[in-house]
């Protein structure tokens, strides 16, 4: 029983999470903390902590985190397969129809508008790592010589990050 | 390509693409735009960023709206299971060993550095993606007038990004369904 509580309050939580992981942060809070109570504020912040630096979407590594703590190995199963759950369906309507929706000037005329918008997004996550994590001038000069090095190189994206994240441990 | 094969190669691309994707979201366009648009040619560099757009004004985390997406127009329903499980399961493994055998690794400063390193890789990423798309679009009065206005939506009003992209999607309709509907006479 504890079980479909469970699948069925992350698939609430997933429903209603726009925009990626941060954004849920609020939801979850309000209802694995205050309401429920299924984990202290203490245990919550930690999760936060942890699921933001490891890979992965950071509702997925919540989920995982809180369901694992509730009720074990499925407990954590459950819990991430709820909150997949809503995308995994509304994007597979999605997918049925998107050849006929291309072909729509609509949705051409949306997309157009959609755009520009995207490099602005692009800039304000910059802006939210940044501020948040960046809190000397050393990062700052990191990432703009991993950038001009990712401009002429164009190196496997992953390797990029891992040379990185090695040098920070001795440097930054 | 054998279905079986496709559906494991599936698999094994977006287990990578899970593995390696902190910070969730936008950190994950780089190495996707690598694998799957450049190295495997699933979907066109267009049809990614549209994807895109669609999973920011859909519930769900980026990662899994992509991955079944591109599960899907791939190899059907199967497709879109494997390939959403596939970007998962890496999370689900990881978080699983850390509440079980790691309690204080987020406070280890190695650790932290680590992270911090690697964020300076992902910030770099990210804008040469924000260089990359700017160079796909023209520059005339409405796209920049309307980046100008996203900017100031999010950075001084502090609009959700949802509905500063509803916006632009908006103002596309209102000023650019006239040009399509003629493109496509």
């Amino acid at each position: 029983m504890l079980l479909i509580k469970i699948y069925l309050e992350f698939f609430k939580i997933g429903a209603v999470t726009f925009g990626g992981g941060q954004a849920m942060i609020p939801i979850l809070q309000r209802e694995l903390v205050t309401n429920l109570h299924w984990i202290t504020m203490k245990n919550f912040l930690y999760f936060v902590s942890i699921a933001a630096t490891t890979p992965g979407p950071v509702s997925v590594n919540m989920a995982t985190f809180i369901g694992y703590k509730v009720n074990g190995i499925m407990g954590a199963i459950v819990s991430t397969a709820g909150v997949a759950s809503p995308s995994f369906i509304l994007i597979l309507v999605i997918a049925l129809s998107i050849k006929k929706l291309q072909k729509h000037p609509l949705y051409r005329a949306f997309m157009a508008g959609v755009k520009p918008v995207i490099i602005a997004l692009l800039i304000s996550a910059i802006y939210i790592i940044a501020s948040k994590s960046f809190h000397n001038a050393l990062p700052y000069i990191f990432a703009s010589i991993a950038f001009v090095i990712f401009i002429k190189f164009k190196p496997n994206a992953v390797l990029l990050l891992l040379v990185m994240g090695t040098i920070g441990i001795f440097l930054l | 390509m054998n279905k079986k094969i496709k559906v494991l190669e599936l698999f094994g691309i977006f287990f990578y693409v899970g593995l390696f994707t902190l910070g969730g979201g936008y950190a994950m366009i780089p190495l996707m735009k690598q694998e799957l648009v450049e190295k495997h040619k699933y979907i066109s560099y267009d049809d990614f960023i549209e994807v895109f757009a669609i999973s920011q004004t859909t519930p769900g985390p980026i990662a899994i709206n992509i991955a079944t997406f591109i599960g899907f127009t791939e190899s059907g329903i199967l497709g879109s299971i494997t390939a959403t499980s596939g970007v998962i399961l890496p999370s689900l493994i990881i978080i699983l060993c850390i509440s079980m055998f790691f309690k204080g690794i987020a406070g280890n400063i190695f650790v932290h550095k680590f992270f911090l390193g690697i964020l300076t890789g992902v910030v770099a990423e990210i804008a040469y993606i924000a260089v990359d798309v700017s160079k796909k679009i023209k520059l005339d009065f409405f796209n920049v007038s309307l980046f100008v206005l996203s900017l100031i939506e999010i950075f001084i009003i502090k609009i959700n990004p949802i509905y500063v992209l509803l916006i632009g999607g908006f103002l596309g309709i209102l000023f650019k369904t006239k040009e399509f509907k003629s493109a496509s006479h």
